[in-house]
């Protein structure tokens, strides 16, 4: 690692931005780390990035933000030596470079957490730290494993992680791993940390403590640049943002100077209601009911107890909760993925506890699965197939038992372009899509199946705030139309925001069940920590303060 | 779960074997007791290890190939190719003389080793570079193996079955041949014991301690996590694949030249399916090399013990004793369930796909 850490100082010494103030940071740019200079990358057909300029200082942390699409990972993975640009340049520390491959960038001290972590699960800490990089001894028959326990050691005391060496990579949480990942890129001696979308995998607890990383690393010197789609993060944790826009540069802000609004427009490049707006529902006949729902899992213990809901027509039920709380194994239940062990389930005034996915769906039943990967697409099928996913059989697409291909195409392209499904191609495969785009594509094809009950978890996971706005818009116009939507998730505002009504389920129970008017986001978080509302009564004067 | 499992196995597993012995000992002429001086006596000892070298030295190959994530099922044909060729070479070469100073058994050790690289080679670039199925192209290595070797014979021997020519000769250690039990095991032996013990350690070491071992493990568990640290996953699995070539050419060669001292190439050939038995050894030992070792003493000691049972008068036949080594590892999977397989074996890789 000793060789890559001594070109990057380059006599200019560890000067931080820091003195510089937030004012002036934009007009001194003497300290730049990276200097991207009018990037242009094209793909076949698409141009993903065009003309884009990026000055990154050194000692700051640098949010790239912008909607899926936007060109913000195409870009990174130029700097980073995945692509080569048609035209622009490379500079880093104030040197021209030109990487063909990420061991050439690696050795110019840039370093990258992607978004799916790159780690061998069965290997240990170490061994994925040192990983194509292992100081060897005796003549390089061996890995001298001493000395990347004490360079481990070393890093983790001076950036204070807090990190077993000797732990098992599938042994680890989430955000022990993005250490890992951050450690591994240090090890290479890393001067620049680039992170791509790095909050999408961690519990909020985790990402508090990512900010804490992220401050500790510049403060030593390091420079960070992240990705994101979210608001809040850039503006949270970033000294400077670059936004990207279908694939061009729409300038760099300071965060200080800017509000959420503003932002927002600038990504999107239109004005964007941050909240959806809706009106009172007019709640009709019970479309949707559980009765006394009780699941076990493998291990026959309770992840659901005796769950009793409503869903009419025309009515949002929200239920919030912290994952793992029972949700998934309900949303199972009512879907037909799972048989309750007790309890029964009602669509339309008929008990369809026993009936199959087949049966389900054909009574009208749309469902926008928590793992897309897993249960909403098949990843090397194209959008055409994908998007006759659970209609196959429909009078609407098959005739005597023959897919009208004509008619399905028409059909996806349609969903395609009423949910900016990007690239617009219906021959893509799934897998080439971006996160946020397959889910848009899932999104499409279920409330295009003309249903009468959606369950939709996590509806917009991974999703930029223009198509989050839009999903959003459908999922009330849906109400609107008489639809009854059970929708799950643990974005707090998203629930609140549409719910008519809102259940809160904590170890396989609804511990409340209120409407989003009568509950502060306050009150909902301790419930979702499992604090019953009597309980919070009494303890009660905290919460109620924030109001 | 599966350590109370495991548990209650291997706790029946003892308690049988206790009962053998002590019935054994009890009733010498009862069949338990043939069986348990047949397995006491040192030539069943002196036979498993000459048996387990084909089996040993295949399963270290196969366990570099797949644990870099190219499943090798062409294992059996690179012993036969090795095996076969090994023994022309040397016939060509003179048989019992020596050429350029070494001995041309050991010339045929050196063709058989390179043969069977030559056809991992095959291998490799078909999986590698133009992405094939492996199982077929595993199976294609050893059927065009199976018709190879009987057709070549026929040219060079006039007969499927190649001409018979002396062993290599027992090694005999001075002074540490001298120790008890282990001295006429591991200093009184010929040399592809000594290349089978070496071979296991060596692969041990390679794949534990090097750093080449961690970027084969990487290549099959996600090479897409050792491809953008900065390593060359082709280069890994080619590497990967040709020394699996190399372990089961020492398997084959070593086993022909050191056991048989000729080659029979019809029907299945000498080798007889000893790379399968290879690969349901490495499963069973998880991919360890030294466990492999000790599992092809398993499988091999069956071998001698029923060629022992039939000199005494029970003939088991051949067929049931070959069926133990899959009944074993399917037993094992089901009971045990520890062997894990590389997440991506059996899977192409391509650098840059996003």
């Amino acid at each position: 690692m000793s060789d890559s850490g001594a070109g990057t100082t380059d006599g200019t010494g560890p000067k931080t931005g820091v003195d510089a103030g937030t004012a002036d940071r934009k007009s001194t740019g003497s300290d730049l780390a990276v200097h991207l200079d009018g990037i242009t990358k094209r793909f076949p057909g698409v141009v993903a990035n065009d003309d884009v300029d990026l000055r990154v200082e050194r000692g700051t942390v640098h949010a790239l933000l912008g909607e899926n699409g936007a060109g913000k990972t195409t870009l990174m993975n130029v700097l980073y030596g995945l692509y080569e640009p048609e035209e622009g340049r490379v500079v880093v520390d104030g040197e021209d470079r030109s990487f063909g491959s990420p061991r050439d960038a690696i050795d110019a001290g840039i370093g990258m957490i992607h978004q799916h972590f790159m780690l061998v699960d069965p290997m240990t800490v170490a061994e994925n730290i040192a990983l194509g990089n292992e100081p060897t001894k005796w003549f390089g028959m061996a890995v001298d494993r001493e000395r990347i326990d004490r360079e481990i050691r070393d890093l983790c005391d001076r950036y204070g992680f807090d990190v077993d060496p000797d732990a098992t990579i599938e042994d680890v949480s989430v955000g022990v791993q993005q250490r890992v990942e951050i450690l591994k890129a240090l090890f290479r001696g890393a001067e620049v940390l680039i992170l791509d979308e790095p909050t999408a995998v961690l519990t909020p607890q985790e990402v508090e403590g990512l900010y804490e990383v992220l401050e500790e690393l510049t403060d030593q010197g390091k420079t960070i640049i992240f990705i994101t789609h979210k608001l809040e993060e850039a503006t949270h944790a970033a000294d400077a943002i670059t936004v990207l826009r279908d694939g061009k540069s729409v300038g760099t802000v300071d965060p200080g100077g800017t509000s959420r609004k503003e932002l927002a427009e600038r990504m999107v490049g239109r004005e964007v209601l941050l909240e959806a707006e809706s009106e009172p529902a007019e709640a009709g006949d019970v479309v949707l009911s559980a009765d006394d729902v009780t699941v076990r899992d493998a291990r026959d213990i309770e992840v659901v107890s005796e769950i009793d809901l409503d869903v009419r027509a025309g009515e949002i039920l929200g239920i919030a909760g912290v994952d793992g709380n029972g949700q998934a194994e309900l949303v199972e239940a009512i879907t037909g993925l799972e048989t309750p062990d007790e309890g029964t389930i009602t669509y339309d005034g008929t008990d369809i506890t026993e009936w199959s996915r087949r049966q389900r769906i054909e009574q009208g039943m749309a469902y926008i699965p928590e793992d897309r990967h897993e249960r909403g697409l098949v990843m090397p099928f194209d959008l055409v197939e994908n998007g006759v996913l659970g209609s196959q059989r429909s009078p609407r697409f098959a005739t005597s038992g023959r897919i009208d291909w004509p008619g399905v195409r028409d059909h996806t392209e349609e969903i395609i372009e009423t949910y900016d499904v990007r690239p617009p191609d219906a021959d893509a495969d799934a897998q080439s899509l971006s996160g946020g785009n397959q889910q848009k594509f899932i999104v499409g094809r279920e409330f295009e199946r003309d249903p009468s009950l959606v369950v939709a978890t996590h509806p917009t996971r991974g999703v930029d705030i223009g198509s989050t706005e839009f999903i959003h818009e459908r999922l009330l116009d849906l109400r609107r139309e008489g639809v009854a939507i059970l929708l799950v998730s643990s974005n707090l505002e998203e629930v609140q925001a549409l719910s008519d009504r809102l259940a809160v389920i904590y170890e396989g129970e609804f511990i409340d069940v209120t409407t989003p008017e009568d509950v502060t986001e306050e009150e909902l978080g301790l419930l979702m920590a499992g604090q019953r509302p009597d309980q919070r009564d009494a303890a009660g004067s905290v919460g109620g303060d924030d109001r | 779960m599966s350590d109370l499992v495991s548990k209650r196995t291997a706790g029946a597993a003892a308690a049988l074997t206790v009962v053998w012995i002590v019935v054994g000992l009890l009733a010498p002429d009862s069949w338990p007791g043939v069986l348990l001086s047949i397995a006491a006596s040192p030539n069943t000892h002196t036979a498993t290890l000459r048996l387990a070298v084909p089996i040993a030295l295949a399963a270290i190959g196969g366990i570099f190939a797949e644990k870099s994530g190219v499943i090798n099922i062409g294992i059996e044909g690179l012993l036969i190719v090795s095996g076969f060729s090994s023994i022309v070479a040397t016939y060509w070469l003179g048989s019992g003389s020596t050429t350029l100073g070494l001995s041309n058994h050991w010339w045929g050790l050196v063709v058989g080793v390179l043969i069977s690289v030559l056809f991992a080679l095959l291998f490799a670039v078909v999986c590698i570079e133009f992405k094939a199925d492996q199982i077929i192209a595993g199976l294609a290595v050893w059927l065009i193996a199976l018709g190879l070797a009987p057709f070549v014979s026929r040219i060079v021997f006039g007969s499927p079955n190649a001409t018979t020519m002396g062993t290599f000769k027992p090694v005999t250690v001075p002074v540490l041949s001298e120790i008890p039990i282990l001295g006429y095991l591991l200093f009184d032996t010929p040399p592809q014991v000594y290349l089978m013990l070496f071979g296991a350690v060596a692969g041990w070491y390679l794949l534990f301690r090097t750093s080449f071992g961690r970027w084969v493990v990487a290549s099959g568990e996600n090479p897409k996590a050792l491809d953008t640290a900065g390593v060359d996953v082709r280069k890994v699995r080619y590497a990967a694949v040709l020394l699996s070539g190399v372990f089961a050419g020492l398997g084959g060669a070593g086993f022909a030249l050191g056991q048989l001292g000729t080659f029979a190439g019809g029907g299945q050939t000498d080798i007889a399916g000893r790379g399968f038995i290879a690969i349901a050894t490495y499963l069973l030992a998880n991919y360890h090399p030294i466990g492999a070792l000790l599992g092809s003493f398993l499988f091999a000691g069956l071998n001698s013990m029923q060629n022992g049972l039939q000199a005494a008068g029970y003939a088991i036949p051949t067929e049931l004793i070959r069926t133990i080594p899959y009944a074993t590892v399917i037993v094992v999977l089901v009971f045990v369930g520890r062997t894990r397989l590389p997440e991506a074996a059996g899977e192409d890789y391509e650098s840059g796909e996003d």
